[in-house]
């Protein structure tokens, strides 16, 4: 209960005024396509030099929480999922944006993330030395296990047809191992001086979602009829907290989901809003509305990528490890200030770190606010006519890509990837299990060979990857999500049959 | 004629050039990071170039960018062939890192292709093991792997960057043969591959190890460097107990720029980049992080640089 | 028309997979290639049954791309391809997304091009547009875009 005394700290008015402004500036810069929570928080690092250890910290913790939450209205409105963790939202949320139907999308989105979020941060609060042996439980074996967990979701994941679901993956999977291999250091398929750094993964996802959607309003051409105006329907915010209570189900699978893989390091964060997805749509009663606008999706995404949020830091705080790229940037942060995370933060300054992991908690309840404020506002995107909003996600894509690495070679990258990708769409292949094959490639291989050398020089490959609980627990895991696609996609196909014998 | 357009031509280059160098900068630098954000070179970084908005530097800011993959090949790749050589694109340098994979091949840059402008750092490999190992000294580890040949497990941040040329000279010291296990993901998930027992050792960055004992959760066994470090006084050198490994592993961090840069340009640049590394604020930020600075003008570097060439040529040749 | 262009589709990804196959199983190093060719196995496998069903007939998801879809995407299509491959390192950032953004804005507005007040109205959205993308990414963010002639 020690974090309740340092309360106050949070709300000295200097200290007010930057959560304040790293809420809504992070909102900003996380609806901006191109900048994802890592870079955000990078750039707002020398803004911290001129600061307290605590208050630097409170701006990123802001930053770092409403970033997540912002990408999810760039996801929903404009289909560009601003970082990894937001591809699950776009699925649904924006198919709700196409109904008119923006501001009931983005108010759930940003109430999903604020009880996620919250319940994340308790759980860094409270049970931070248990969750710390837990993240450091998953050694390569297991994290080659958890990806190939990622693999088996590819299939079902928002796709007509699972074989082509499947090769979708397999594409994604290929794009990943393009580049510099990262172990060995061999250069593979590097057939372009473009692609000499690899696929980078920012550019990808604003290629491959943002420039079909281009295309497709060109697609529709000069005269728009009436039909295509969408009426902006306004949606009232007590409305929105009754549906999101009355979808426990979503939000409680959401929430553990997005807490528990995002303890994980190295994977956690970038897959926990597609895990949360399709555990949701698994356990779903009304599984086939999963994908076109069903608020269920909405909200185990979002609640799932900010649950991960506190999570992620605990093998920062405790063991002094950053688990993924942002945590990284915040331990810059605090070493800037001379302060080593570990034993040494909780013993010796516990006013930083307890002022940090408040100023996480009342960010997400301001965040919220500001994002519940804003909601009704935004959904007016979906009414620019489509000829306008067409050249501004075509801009608003190369300036993205571009800003990632300031490079010219991943605007090129991103453009190929997204009118290849508009013409796969025409043949039923989707961006998400592409994508998703993107992410696990490297973590899967990665993981492989360095578990296998490991192995190599210790136990023997198969007894490091196939015996000891967790990998068991996790290849029993792999075998149950298989049986069921595998069962669903029987059943499905009797179905039709049946229908088309009736037909 | 002819003959004097050209000269014409010619002169009115250098003009521009020489004034383009005395105005230069005149809008923010770029400077390339090849490891990720959050990194130790990426945080040591930003710290040593957070001065150089002030007027008695350089007078613009500069901006780290950050392109990692493949143990800085990525990174480097792309500036020796991509990045324009107009003063306004800089990039850190890692050694041994990238000379070490030059010589290994399959990149397209060698010591050739960059100009050195200053070093900012020096960052020794340490062997570290997890706080409950039972092995305390270099002596308990290399009797280990003497006894058990390939079967001693090393984490550490890529193949061919300074972690792997330490554990190639302790190899080499002692006659054993380590299993060397290198990471994705760089010195922060090798460190945890080690405090998580994945792995029986490790070897590390000094200033992430520093870290990592403070928190309790490693032992340092040994710093593969000339001297004892001022962090890590209580650490004998690998050459104290008994292992001839020198100084070839540390990890020298500074600027450089590429070849074709002008020649004023380069002079500005090594003339104001050291000054403004040895700023008392960097220096209390760099202390605070647990950085050792190691500050080397331009020619100090050159000097190093083909050092370093020799010394891996010779390490390597047998691989 | 519908099966033909199936059959392209789906031929195009087998071809690649083939490709992606014959580059893994014959670069070296062997180790750094074994996930590659895994990878490749499974791709060839199952771009060739897509093929196959497409040859077939038989496929059944995706609509494909119609002639009139093909038409009205043609100009926007190749004004993207122009504005991402050359003119943006060419001229500049800024200027090049003015310019493409204006004729986009000019090609795809139903709103007739012989009133005087169109016109106006489009070179006022491009005016405002990159007014927001010059003070989101030059002044806040400090991202240096090429520039060129201009800014």
């Amino acid at each position: 209960m020690e974090f309740i005394y340092y309360f106050g700290d949070v709300f000295t008015p200097l200290s007010f005024m930057l959560l304040l402004g790293g809420t809504i500036g992070g909102l900003i810069l996380g609806a901006t396509p191109g900048l994802s929570p890592t870079m955000a928080v990078a750039l707002l690092i020398p803004f911290t030099f001129q600061l307290e250890a605590a208050q630097g910290l409170i701006l990123l913790g802001a930053a770092y929480t409403s970033t997540v939450a912002g990408g999810a209205v760039s996801a929903i409105l404009l289909k560009i999922p601003g970082a990894p963790a937001n591809i699950a939202t776009t699925l649904d949320g924006h198919t709700m944006a196409k109904q008119g139907q923006g501001a009931r999308a983005l108010q759930l989105s940003f109430l999903a993330s604020a009880v996620g979020g919250i319940f994340g941060v308790l759980l860094l609060i409270f049970l931070t030395p248990v969750l710390a042996q837990w993240a450091l439980a998953f050694g390569p074996s297991h994290l080659f296990w958890l990806a190939i967990l990622g693999v088996t979701v590819i299939g079902t994941l928002d796709s007509a047809s699972v074989v082509k679901g499947l090769l979708s993956g397999c594409i994604g999977l290929w794009l990943a191992t393009i580049g510099f291999d990262d172990i060995m250091g061999a250069q593979r398929f590097i057939f372009h001086p473009a692609l000499g750094g690899g696929i980078n993964i920012i550019a990808a996802l604003i290629g491959l979602f943002a420039i079909p959607q281009v295309l497709t309003m060109f697609a529709k051409g000069r005269h728009n009829t009436g039909a295509e105006v969408i009426e902006v329907q306004r949606h009232s915010i007590l409305e929105a907290f009754r549906e999101l209570f009355s979808r426990t189900r979503a939000l409680s699978i959401g929430t553990l989901t997005g807490s528990i893989i995002g303890l994980i390091p190295g994977v956690g964060g970038q897959i926990a809003g597609l895990v949360a997805y399709d555990q949701t749509k698994k356990f779903s009663s009304e599984k086939d509305k999963f994908g076109t606008g069903h608020s269920e999706g909405v909200i185990a995404a979002e609640s799932a990528n900010n649950a991960m949020v506190g999570p992620s830091l605990v093998p920062l705080l405790t063991l002094s490890i950053p688990g993924s790229p942002t945590a990284a940037v915040l331990l810059g942060g605090l070493l800037i200030h001379g302060i080593f995370p570990g034993s040494d933060l909780f013993d010796n300054h516990p006013d930083v770190a307890w002022t940090f992991i408040n100023s996480m908690l009342i960010g997400q309840v301001l965040m919220c606010i500001f994002g519940l404020y804003v909601a009704g506002l935004a959904a007016r995107v979906a009414q620019v006519p489509q000829s306008v909003m067409a050249a501004i996600v075509l801009s608003l894509s190369v300036f993205g890509a571009y800003s990632v690495q300031g490079s010219m070679g991943d605007v090129y990258v991103m453009a190929c990837l997204g009118i290849g990708m508009f013409f796969l769409e025409r043949f039923g292949f989707s961006a998400a299990p592409l994508v998703l094959g993107l992410i696990l490639g490297p973590i899967a291989e990665a993981n492989f060979i360095q578990g296998g050398m490991i192995a190599d020089a210790s136990v023997g490959k198969a007894s490091y990857f196939l015996t000891g609980g967790l990998n068991l627990f996790l290849i029993a895991v792999v075998l149950a999500s298989i049986a069921y696609s595998v069962w669903m996609e029987l059943r499905s196909r009797r179905y039709t049959t049946k229908e088309e014998a009736q037909a | 004629m002819r003959r004097m357009i050209a000269g014409a031509a010619l002169g009115l280059m250098s003009l521009a050039g020489a004034a383009a160098a005395e105005e230069y900068p005149e809008r923010p630098i770029m400077m390339m990071v090849s490891y990720g954000a959050g990194g130790a070179t990426d945080f040591q970084a930003r710290i040593v170039t957070m001065t150089s908005g002030n007027e008695d530097a350089l007078g613009m800011p500069i901006a780290i960018i950050n392109k990692p993959g493949a143990g800085g090949r990525v990174g480097w790749n792309w500036f020796a062939t991509q990045a324009d050589p107009d003063g306004y694109t800089l990039a850190a340098y890692n050694v041994p890192h990238f000379i070490a994979q030059s010589i290994k091949g399959g990149v397209e840059y060698s010591t050739d292709s960059f100009e050195p402008i200053a070093n900012w750092g020096a960052d020794p490999a340490v062997f570290v093991v997890g706080a409950d190992s039972e092995f305390n000294s270099m002596e308990d580890v290399v009797a280990f792997a003497k006894e058990n040949p390939g079967k001693l497990t090393v984490s550490g941040a890529g193949l061919f960057v300074g972690h792997h040329i330490a554990a190639l000279q302790i190899d080499k010291a002692a006659g054993t043969k380590m299993a060397y296990i290198p990471t994705k993901g760089g010195g922060a998930a090798a460190m945890k591959a080690v405090i998580a027992g994945e792995v029986l050792g490790g070897i590390n960055n000094l200033s992430d190890a520093f870290r990592a004992q403070e928190a309790g959760n490693v032992k340092i066994l040994g710093v593969a460097d000339l001297e004892r470090n001022a962090f890590l006084p209580d650490v004998p050198t690998m050459m104290e107990q008994g292992l001839d490994v020198d100084n070839s592993s540390v990890n020298f961090r500074g600027v450089m720029v590429p070849k074709g840069t002008s020649p004023e340009i380069i002079e500005k640049l090594s003339a104001t980049v050291p000054e403004m590394f040895a700023n008392s604020r960097v220096a209390k930020k760099m202390e605070a992080g647990g950085s050792p600075m190691h500050i080397m003008t331009r020619d100090e570097v050159i000097e190093m640089w083909a050092q370093r060439q020799q010394t891996l040529n010779e390490l390597l040749a047998g691989l | 028309m519908n099966r033909s262009q199936h059959i392209f589709g789906s031929g195009l990804v087998f071809a690649v997979g083939l490709w992606v196959a014959w580059v893994s199983y014959t670069q070296q190093p062997a180790e750094a290639f074994l996930f590659p060719r895994l990878i490749a196995t499974v791709f060839v496998g199952l771009a060739g049954w897509t093929f196959g069903k497409a040859v077939m007939g038989l496929s059944k998801v995706g609509n494909g791309v119609t002639r009139a879809m093909f038409l009205n995407m043609l100009p926007g299509l190749i004004i993207t391809l122009i504005y991402v491959f050359w003119a943006a390192k060419s001229l500049g950032f800024y200027t090049a997304t003015a310019i493409a953004f204006f004729v986009l804005l000019s090609i795809y507005d139903p709103d007739p091009h012989t009133e005087a007040k169109t016109w106006v109205k489009r070179g006022v959205i491009t005016a405002v547009f990159l007014a927001v993308m010059y003070g989101l990414f030059a002044m806040l963010l400090n991202v240096y875009t090429p520039r060129e002639i201009l800014f």
